[in-house]
């Protein structure tokens, strides 16, 4: 069988594509609806209903727009059309994703648009007009630029003052003005071909184009359309003329552009230095972009679905973001969908440009390509940090009512150009320029691909990790994140309520410091932070379980409760003691290392952070601090004794002193999984935290054995139950048993199953109070151990809360 | 529930997506080799040369090559024995959509239409030109595109 090429005929494949991006928009459109139901993991929400009215005016104007081109241009290119159908139409319903009342706006203007067109199509195809009356174009297109450098506006109240209109309906002249533009450069250099590089039959249009580069640039501080004036100049020059020098001279003019932007305005600086050094102010000059890096990342490969990623933390979204929304809610094959799409819309633009049946309809052709090619890859490229960022729109994709009807005008004159097909295509004397700009435009949506990629799978995991990434928090608010619980199995803190609205419940908040705070503004801090692995469910949890979760919810699987060691008990005991005292406690069980009790005073509720943190951080006092741990106190005369109590001669040998500290855990930092300060090393003065000396005293309780400390204790997993969190370091014998045993009856209390050491360290204002309690090796019920410490003076006051502390302890 | 559903849908919408890029590619690829088939007919237009040889017979040869070189000797395309024929004497190529006509410095000169030939000059059908004593006519077939692609389509009907 001889396989000859069954082909379809035009109207056939545009029907068909078109049916096929209906199908594409349709199932976009569901999912949008029942996103709220996915995102809840339940049915009984609030489903979203509004972009089905974009849908439904997508598909009147495309079913119009099918109708009509068969009817006036029956043999124009077949793929021009679907394309653009299907970029309008997902740019519409991701806009109405993003902020509903603008997906309303931009429906009427695809009404609007597409109405234009349809009247546009009973114009002759052979577009004489255009050539005619090219300087009618240009002066109109000017004047309309010229009104907004004088009556400029901007509809969001920011800088760039480039819109004109009043009573809510705004245009931004710029973008019908490349349009205009590239008409008036094709016309006039159809007019003069061959075209000689002269200067001056070159000087009017590069006066035109590059005083309004420049205006654009000095006024508005528009670098994009700057950039893609002098860039469409280029290309229409080296179209038109087949002459590489062209080329060179741009590149320089392009950077010199660049160079005196940079130097002049604020605005260029600082997106130019946002692009090189995005990390470096991540919450301010560079929010944007980190910001939509991190959706990149979010989206992944698959992306998290529409309706169901975080889009809306990137400004502006719905315009100049539009493909970081896609790119979170669609992953990097959506991206690679839209990449392809727009490649294929290029393509399409340059075939019916090689093709066109004289120079004119060529060159404007080639012109409109590059303006859709070009100016994608640009902004694109500046989503993704490619590029730097330019305030360009996203043909046919962005909000953005000028840009859509300039897109849509562009696709007329391409519709009318292809549409010739009987005609002879002109002569092609030079092919370079087009395989030239078929190149570019290939390669710079390769390279968009590329750096997506790299974003999306090779980063994204990193990215996501970073504290400003408030996907978070929003996940905090859907899943149930898991609890603290103390040794009994009271909660301390827990999340509250139900799906979309769990909230943090501080049952505790004496222990704040300790345990500390997870909250969307201030982040996290203590047990909080450390533990979040298994408290936010991605650690403990099946990988499948927290693979399935983030591919089809978007979050991490249900979070996982975790027992601690303290006892609310003894805790509320040990915190009444300390009372309004500036100082920590740290109570132990000397042979197991449990921490039974951990205070910080002052300490705060972390049930009122958002009203209090700005007070809290700038308090001298510093209550967020947890003296038990993160803070080191010289240890002071108290000390001294203590430690010549356990076989440290009056004059010591440096070498005997550093034994000892090493064997007592002074330069240890010790391991808890519980946010510590870093222990000192013994070439620097002696400094200890609470915890620390609590970890020496239960040595003289135990036998000489220093214990290993243990305040995390086991983990609610749901595959096995409780899991106990074996301690990360071991126990380690630092002193003879009789060493110990005689050095805490040296300091027994009298008439008390107890030792205890207080002293005092430090000098004038910065003096603190330490006192150290145990039981006696003797004591039959649990060994315990504590240390109390004061911010002041008052050696009294320490021996008391810890006499009372260790008393309480042992007779609960 | 509602995940797994909205995760099945996503995964339609994916292959819709996909299947629109397919599909269009698939068009565009059966559009490519019907282009290609027509084109690489199109390239060049046969030429047919009508002459009578030195036994008096007419003669007509059809050439689907881009050159067509005539003379005495035997590697030429289109040999001719006659003795007021150069060895490499007049030249048919296929350029620029057109067939020219070239002398290639002969003894005795080409006339195109009973005039000298001096520079390469378009040839159309029902051109007649002189090599010595030979008169060659050049027959083209008409709108070739059109001719071609008809030619192609009934091809494709008869297999």
């Amino acid at each position: 069988m001889h396989t000859h090429p069954i082909t379809y005929p035009r109207f056939q494949i545009q029907a068909r594509l078109l049916t096929l991006a209906a199908v594409f928009l349709f199932l976009y459109t569901l999912i949008l609806t029942l996103a709220p139901a996915a995102r809840a993991r339940s049915w009984a929400v609030e489903y979203r209903w509004s972009q089905w009215i974009g849908f439904g005016v997508w598909g009147f104007v495309f079913i119009l727009a099918h109708i009509f081109t068969r009817r006036y241009i029956p043999e124009a290119d077949p793929y021009l059309l679907p394309l653009a159908a299907l970029l309008s139409g997902w740019g519409i319903l991701t806009i109405y994703r993003l902020v509903p009342s603008f997906g309303l706006r931009q429906t009427l203007w695809l009404f609007v648009s597409g109405l234009i067109f349809l009247v546009g199509l009973r114009l002759s195809p052979e577009l004489r007009f255009l050539r005619r009356y090219k300087y009618v174009w240009l002066t109109g297109g000017l004047l309309l630029t010229a009104l907004t450098l004088i009556f400029g506006t901007d509809p969001g109240g920011g800088y760039e003052k480039a819109w004109l209109g009043c009573c809510g309906v705004y245009l931004q002249p710029s973008e019908p003005l490349k349009l205009l533009l590239i008409i008036y450069l094709a016309a006039y250099l159809a007019d003069r071909l061959p075209l000689s590089l002269r200067p001056l039959p070159l000087l009017a249009p590069t006066a035109v184009v590059m005083g309004v580069a420049l205006l654009l640039l000095a006024i508005q501080h528009d670098l994009g359309t700057a950039f893609i004036f002098i860039f469409l100049y280029t290309i229409i020059l080296f179209v038109a003329s087949g002459k590489k020098r062209i080329l060179l001279i741009s590149l320089v003019a392009l950077i010199a552009a660049g160079y005196a932007g940079y130097f002049l305005f604020d605005v260029v600086r600082l997106r130019v230095d946002a692009w090189l050094n995005p990390w470096l102010d991540p919450s301010g000059r560079s929010f944007q972009i980190v910001q939509s890096l991190m959706a990149v990342a979010n989206g992944g490969t698959s992306g998290r679905g529409p309706g169901l990623g975080s889009p809306s933390l990137v400004p502006v979204a719905i315009s100049d973001f539009v493909f970081i929304a896609i790119a979170e809610e669609m992953g990097l094959v959506g991206t690679l969908g839209l990449l392809a799409l727009i490649g294929f819309f290029v393509a399409r633009g340059l075939r019916t440009a090689m093709r066109a049946p004289d120079s004119f309809r060529r060159i404007l052709a080639a012109g409109l390509t590059a303006y859709i090619g070009a100016q994608s890859i640009l902004i694109i490229g500046g989503n993704i940090r490619l590029l730097p960022l330019t305030g360009v729109t996203l043909p046919f994709v962005s909000y953005g009512g000028s840009s859509l009807l300039t897109s849509f005008l562009a696709l007329l004159i391409l519709l009318f150009i292809s549409s010739q097909p009987e005609d002879e295509p002109a002569p092609l004397p030079a092919p370079r320029p087009y395989l030239f700009l078929a190149g570019l435009i290939g390669l710079g949506l390769f390279a968009l691909a590329i750096t997506n990629g790299w974003w999306a799978i090779w980063r994204g995991p990193d990215l996501l990790l970073r504290t400003d990434n408030a996907r978070r928090s929003i996940a905090d608010r859907y899943v149930k994140r898991g609890s603290l619980l103390d040794r009994n199995g009271a909660p301390i803190n827990f999340s509250d309520g139900k799906t979309g609205v769990y909230s943090r419940v501080y049952q505790y908040p004496n222990l704040a410091p300790i345990t500390g705070y997870t909250n969307p503004t201030y982040g996290q801090s203590g047990l909080e932070a450390s533990l979040d692995p298994w408290l936010r469910g991605l650690q403990g949890n099946p990988a499948s379980s927290i693979w399935w979760d983030h591919l089809v919810y978007g979050q991490p699987p249900p979070g996982l409760d975790i027992r601690l060691s303290i006892d609310l008990g003894l805790q509320q005991q040990a915190d009444a003691l300390l009372g309004n005292h500036t100082g920590a406690i740290v109570l132990l069980n000397s042979e197991s290392g449990e921490i039974l009790a951990m205070a910080s005073h002052p300490t705060f509720d972390p049930n009122h952070l958002d009203e209090q943190a700005a007070a809290l951080l700038q308090d001298p006092q510093s209550p967020l601090l947890d003296r038990a741990a993160q803070e080191l106190y010289p240890p002071g005369t108290g000390m001294q004794s203590w430690l010549q109590g356990i076989g440290l001669s009056a004059q010591p040998s440096i070498n005997n002193a550093a034994r000892l500290f090493t064997d007592l855990g002074f330069y240890t930092t010790p391991e808890l999984r519980l946010p510590v300060a870093l222990a000192l090393t013994s070439a620097q003065p002696l400094r200890l935290s609470p915890l620390q000396v609590a970890l020496a005293a239960a040595a003289l309780s135990h036998d000489g054995i220093r214990p290993a400390p243990r305040l995390v204790m086991a983990v609610n997993t749901p595959a096995q139950g409780w899991v106990v969190l074996p301690s990360l370091s071991n126990a380690v014998q630092v002193l003879p048993v009789d060493t110990a045993i005689s050095a805490t009856q040296s300091r027994m209390v009298t008439n008390q199953p107890f030792w205890q050491w207080s002293g005092l360290a430090g000098q004038g204002k910065k003096t603190v109070t330490w006192s150290l309690v145990g039981t006696l090796p003797n004591w039959q019920g649990t060994p315990l151990a504590a240390v109390v410490l004061l911010e002041e003076s008052n050696p009294q006051g320490a021996a008391y809360i810890s006499q009372e502390l260790i008393r309480v302890s042992m007779h609960p | 529930m509602s995940g797994p559903v909205v995760f099945a849908l996503r995964l339609l919408l994916t292959v819709s997506l996909y299947a629109f890029l397919v599909w269009a590619f698939i068009t565009l690829w059966r559009d490519i080799k019907l282009q290609s088939a027509l084109l690489s007919g199109r390239k060049i237009p046969p030429i047919s040369l009508s002459f009578t040889d030195d036994s008096q017979t007419p003669q007509v040869r059809r050439f689907i090559q881009a050159e067509v070189t005539i003379g005495r000797d035997p590697a030429c395309e289109c040999p001719i024995e006659d003795d007021s024929i150069s060895g490499r004497h007049t030249r048919l190529s296929y350029h620029h959509n057109q067939w020219w006509l070239e002398d290639l410095d002969s003894t005795n000169g080409t006339l195109i239409n009973e005039e000298k030939l001096a520079t390469p000059t378009v040839v159309v059908s029902g051109d007649e030109f002189r090599c010595g004593k030979t008169l060659f006519t050049i027959t083209l077939p008409g709108d070739t595109l059109m001719a071609l692609a008809k030619k192609s389509s009934a091809r494709g009907k008869n297999d």
